[in-house]
């Protein structure tokens, strides 16, 4: 019937590229031999941009000598950035750099294309699957040599001068890949009527009310945190307030050099070790009282207990830092006024830095004691009432019986939560560090974390806003793998549990 | 309950009652400190300290606040405008957000909801984010700035969703679909009536964070007008911190600044509303997390 209806519908020249060859359409087969050329174009020794009136550019970057030496006179799909490095210039370095990201994507998709039609991966769609490899991975190139014809255009007019040149490897890349679109688009629209599968286009036309309900979502998204995710190019210069966010120098990786020397291990360490301990710690108390509640019979008690311990989620962490002040300070505070009372010596809190690891981890807990045991609650209401009604009849005193029900069934959920934790163990409590220590520099070689660290350089170090990216960027990537990392590992323990 | 209680019971229950009365004392103790010390007289404290009951009861703090209310009542207005605006705009845009990736029958929700999941697990950091507000936009000193940031968050969206799922069963959906309803008709007149817990719970979590904030006022106010109230106190705090060493260095008695008691008046008034609403809405909260926990 499939083929039928292809017959009936021949006519033009183009329609060849829907017949069969060797059991894949010709369309897929010409996606498959473009994208093999574009990965031969994204080698090494193949310009995309060459560099004409050198003399007269390196004059116009006044750039040392030694620097003009390394400038080569030529760069491929992923070395522009060299160029910004050594010449130091930064007014073309955050394209370049959304460049670089945009050609590592390409070449995925390039790679991906051709992997799925060697190993024909077929969906549940015949070869839609297929056609949209060819589709993503043509329509990344055709995007691509674009926005390169574009960046060479730009950087010109930046510097003034015919700089630089375009290689005609751009314009092949350029032209083979929207043949290749074509040739991939055309069975794509005759597979898609014959699987009643709409493009996005058509999907759009169809839903409209649904991707109108989305656009203020967006826009939030857009604004708030992927436009700003191009500003991790700011970790790789020297980004001061009088060049702005278009020609601070660019620096390539001074910025984690310095920090990698000064003080990265050590925020490192107390990230990551704050975490682990409230993980663990946290966790443990959590699920004691969680089953202390459950086990409470009476109700008003039950309730009260749960409600008060609740308590601190709900207040500001500015009501910490008044807490805090008020039981620790020197002068006035409650524990010191207690001491003097019973003839002791006053303790100096805010200048010792050894109590503070105590102090931060208790009030971590304290804040986080009712959240998380909700959770837990939750798990433990859940726990089929008739395993403790067995367990009763056979004997069991309530400790094996949460020895051998409670706990165990509240594995998966401490697993999950663990590990999900461990994932995040590069982020820290912010605003419980920053509220409990604020700008005390004498204790910050034990209470210093990477937010806190970044949070003082944009608020009082303008000058070194380029390491502080820099130590948001480590921070990100860093949490980014052990996310991801740690779901795999969800992800082989129990297909359910796993987030993406 | 007509359980005959062994004695592992009683001693389980001896010390699981005892435990829960200590750990209910650590979590509340520090907010009577502040509310006994907010009403001690301010001499008191600078003499004798702090301590867990008033001693030396005084209301001078309350009113040493309220006699130029002007600041504070400027700090709660805003307040509200940023609590009220952020949880409003914020529930209609997770709400529609949560309707559309709940639909089966929408092609890309998968793609919709990984992009907003996405956010959650990779980021620019805070830098890029400052400067996207401070630089790109040129928000700094605004309200825009304060309220914006703060409207979505993907666990909401995902939490919306599983509420939207929980309570509305595909088949009345389906069936309204085939009487010819609209996504409209059947976001409005089906799934918003059964919907209320869902939106008190996510109005609840967006309030109480807007109300809580500090951050953004600390980042983006140029001038006292657009303060949040938690930041207004936090400068009050650090204010007088500065005041006190002032007075010491240059010698002036300290006595003379009723400072102490009125930064303890002040955390209560800004924090009194939350508290008193508290028992009232918990509900909303553990069914929120309840809901939220059963999916990681």
């Amino acid at each position: 019937m499939k083929k039928e209806m292809k017959k009936e519908k021949k006519g033009s020249f183009l329609d060849v590229l829907s017949d069969d060859y060797k059991g894949k359409k010709l369309g897929i087969w010409i996606g498959f031999i473009i994208s093999i050329l574009n990965i031969v174009m994204f080698l090494p020794f193949i310009k995309w941009v060459g560099i004409v009136n050198a003399d007269a550019l390196y004059s116009k970057i006044r750039t040392s000598s030694a620097n003009i030496e390394i400038l080569r006179s030529g760069y491929n799909a992923f070395d522009l950035l060299h160029f910004v490095q050594y010449s130091g210039f930064g007014a073309i370095g955050l394209p370049a750099m959304l460049l670089l990201l945009f050609a590592v994507a390409t070449l995925y998709f390039q790679i991906a294309n051709v992997v799925k039609v060697l190993r024909n991966s077929k969906g549940r769609k015949g070869n839609l699957a297929l056609y949209s490899a060819g589709e993503g991975a043509m329509g990344f190139e055709v995007a691509l040599t674009l926005s390169m014809i574009a960046y060479v255009a730009f950087s010109n007019a930046r510097f003034e001068m015919k700089g630089f040149s375009l290689s005609p490897v751009v314009i092949i890349a350029l032209i083979i890949s929207f043949v290749g679109l074509v040739a991939v688009k055309i069975p794509q629209s005759k597979e898609r009527a014959f699987y009643h599968d709409n493009g996005l286009l058509k999907e759009i036309r169809k839903n409209w009310v649904l991707f109108l309900m989305l656009v203020p979502t967006f826009f939030y998204f857009l604004i708030n945190n992927y436009l700003p995710m191009a500003g991790i190019y700011y970790a790789f210069t020297n980004f001061n307030f009088r060049d702005g966010l278009w020609a601070s120098p660019f620096v390539g990786f001074a910025n984690f050099e310095y920090l990698v020397k000064a003080q990265l291990w050590m925020l490192t360490r107390n990230t990551v070790l704050y975490n682990i301990v409230f993980i663990f710690l946290g966790n443990a108390l959590q699920i004691i009282f969680a089953i202390f509640v459950s086990q409470v019979a009476v109700k008003w008690y039950k309730k009260t207990t749960q409600t008060l311990m609740f308590m601190p989620y709900f207040v500001s962490y500015v009501i910490l830092k008044v807490i805090v002040y008020n039981i620790f300070e020197y002068q006035y505070g409650v524990i010191n006024t207690f001491v003097v009372a019973l003839g002791g010596n006053r303790i100096d809190f805010y200048n010792t830095p050894s109590y503070w690891p105590f102090l931060i981890t208790f009030f971590a807990i304290w804040k986080g004691i009712g959240y998380g045991m909700v959770v837990y609650l939750a798990t433990i209401m859940g726990i089929d009432a008739e395993l403790y009604d067995a367990a009763k009849v056979d004997g069991a005193n309530v400790f094996q019986q949460i020895r051998f029900i409670t706990l165990p069934q509240l594995k998966p959920t401490f697993i999950i939560l663990l590990l999900y934790a461990l994932g995040g163990i590069m982020k820290g409590q912010f605003e419980l560090f920053y509220q409990m220590v604020g700008n005390n520099g004498v204790l910050y070689n034990v209470t210093d974390i990477l937010d806190t660290y970044v949070y003082r350089v944009a608020m009082t170090q303008p000058t070194s806003i380029g390491l502080g990216t820099a130590a948001g960027l480590y921070q990100s990537v860093f949490g980014f793998i052990l996310i991801v990392g740690t779901n795999w590992i969800v992800k082989r323990r129990n297909e359910e549990y796993a987030l993406f | 309950m007509t359980i005959r209680k062994g004695p592992s019971q009683i001693i389980f229950n001896i010390v699981s009652y005892t435990l829960l009365a200590l750990m209910s004392i650590i979590c509340v103790i520090p907010f009577v400190m502040i509310l006994s010390g907010s009403f001690t007289d301010n001499h008191t404290i600078l003499t004798e300290g702090y301590s867990l009951l008033p001693r030396d009861f005084s209301v001078e703090a309350y009113k040493t606040v309220f006699k130029a209310p002007e600041d504070i009542l400027q700090a709660y207005k805003m307040t509200f405008f940023y609590t009220g605006l952020g949880t409003f705009l914020g529930l209609i845009m997770i709400t529609l957000t949560a309707y559309v990736i709940s639909r089966k029958e929408f092609k890309y929700r998968n793609t919709v909801s990984f992009i907003i999941y996405f956010t959650s697990i990779f980021g620019g950091g805070t830098i890029p984010w400052y400067l996207m507000y401070s630089q790109v936009l040129n928000a700094k000193g605004t309200t825009f700035a304060i309220w914006f940031p703060a409207l979505m968050s993907p666990f909401l969206v995902i939490l919306m969703r599983t509420f939207i799922m929980g309570s509305v069963p595909d088949a009345i959906t389906e069936s309204a679909k085939i009487d010819g309803a609209g996504h409209v008709t059947i976001f409005l007149r089906i799934v918003m009536p059964v919907l209320g817990p869902g939106l008190a719970t996510i109005g609840l979590f967006l309030a109480l964070g807007y109300w809580n904030d500090w951050y953004r006022s600390s980042m983006f106010s140029t001038d006292s007008s657009t303060w949040e109230l938690q930041f207004y106190l936090y400068d009050l705090l650090n204010a007088s911190t500065a005041i006190k060493q002032m007075s010491q260095n240059s010698s002036i008695s300290t006595a003379e600044l009723p400072t102490q008691s009125v930064k303890l008046a002040m955390a209560v008034v800004s924090t009194g509303p939350v508290l008193l609403f508290y028992p009232f809405v918990q509900k909303y909260f553990v069914s929120g997390i309840t809901v939220g926990a059963v999916k990681g």
